[in-house]
């Protein structure tokens, strides 16, 4: 899942950044601020609930797996508008070891409901559902996936 | 981390209700197994457990494992989930990860609690 291509560059233009201690529960604080942040800039009421789902999974995944539920280790978050592109980016300190970011089994209902896969492991699959594209870069210790949606878009026309 | 979650739970004939609000998320774990418990009950040959999301505001992925063990234990015991309630987001959620393959979504509880019991329910 790791991959080295990030968004296409630009001239993108920060409309927030900030940081979270990675304390669960606080990936509700992530959706809500992303949601303010980006509100008015096209997005429609549905694609908008997707980035919510979407942001609030990555904050998990960097709480959890990426930050060990250390909250002296903050989430990073930065939101950016390029173009008609809404990027979300969050950043954790997992590394290459980060769980999250690791090819995982596809997540398949069936085998949940008899047994031969865990009931979890739906994270990075929602995610990738819900947004036009998601980018997973690492540098060192820097882990960050990146949340592309496009304003005034089809609904997830396409996604990784 | 305290649940956001609470569930109450009633039975009708054939069918239990288990009307969930606030957040579905790992927080609800306990929550839900106990509310399936109070549901079911000793009641073998209760067919049907409806879970009503109309006063749910957020479901996350660990919200969704719950709900896969849930449906998983009703299967176990021959019994059909049926769910309610759902926001469209919601719904596409439950079709995207195909539980609305195994899970007969209702617009409300009104129309579950119809189909499954009769009008005059």
């Amino acid at each position: 899942m790791t991959q080295i291509a990030r968004p296409a560059p630009g001239t993108p233009r920060r409309l927030d950044a900030f940081e979270l201690p990675s304390q669960p529960g606080n990936e509700r604080l992530a959706l809500a601020r992303v949601a303010e942040t980006v509100q008015g800039l096209g997005l429609s009421d549905a694609r908008l609930e997707k980035l919510k789902t979407a942001v609030a999974e990555a904050t998990m995944n960097a709480i959890e797996h990426g930050n060990g539920n250390r909250a002296e280790i903050p989430v990073e978050v930065e939101v950016t508008q390029n173009g008609d592109e809404i990027v979300v980016a969050i950043s954790d300190q997992g590394g290459q070891a980060h769980p999250g970011g690791s090819p995982t089994e596809e997540p398949d209902l069936l085998k949940k409901l008899d047994g031969d896969q865990s009931p979890r492991g739906w994270g990075l699959f929602l995610i990738r559902n819900m947004v036009d594209a998601m980018d997973i870069t690492t540098n060192g210790q820097r882990h960050t996936i990146w949340l592309t949606m496009r304003t005034g878009g089809a609904a997830h026309a396409e996604h990784v | 981390m305290p649940s956001m979650c609470e569930a109450t739970t009633r039975v009708l004939p054939g069918a239990a209700v288990i009307e969930l609000s606030g957040e579905v998320d790992g927080s609800a774990a306990d929550v839900l197994t106990d509310a399936y418990h109070a549901a079911v009950g000793t009641d073998a040959g209760l067919g049907t457990v409806v879970l009503d999301f109309a006063a749910v505001d957020y479901i996350n992925s660990t919200g969704i494992a719950l709900i896969v063990s849930v449906l998983a234990r009703a299967r176990a015991e021959r019994r059909k989930v049926v769910a309610s309630g759902l926001s469209a987001h919601y719904r596409e959620i439950f079709d995207i990860t195909r539980l609305s393959d195994f899970i007969e979504l209702f617009p409300d509880l009104d129309h579950a609690v119809s189909e499954l019991t009769g009008p005059a329910a």
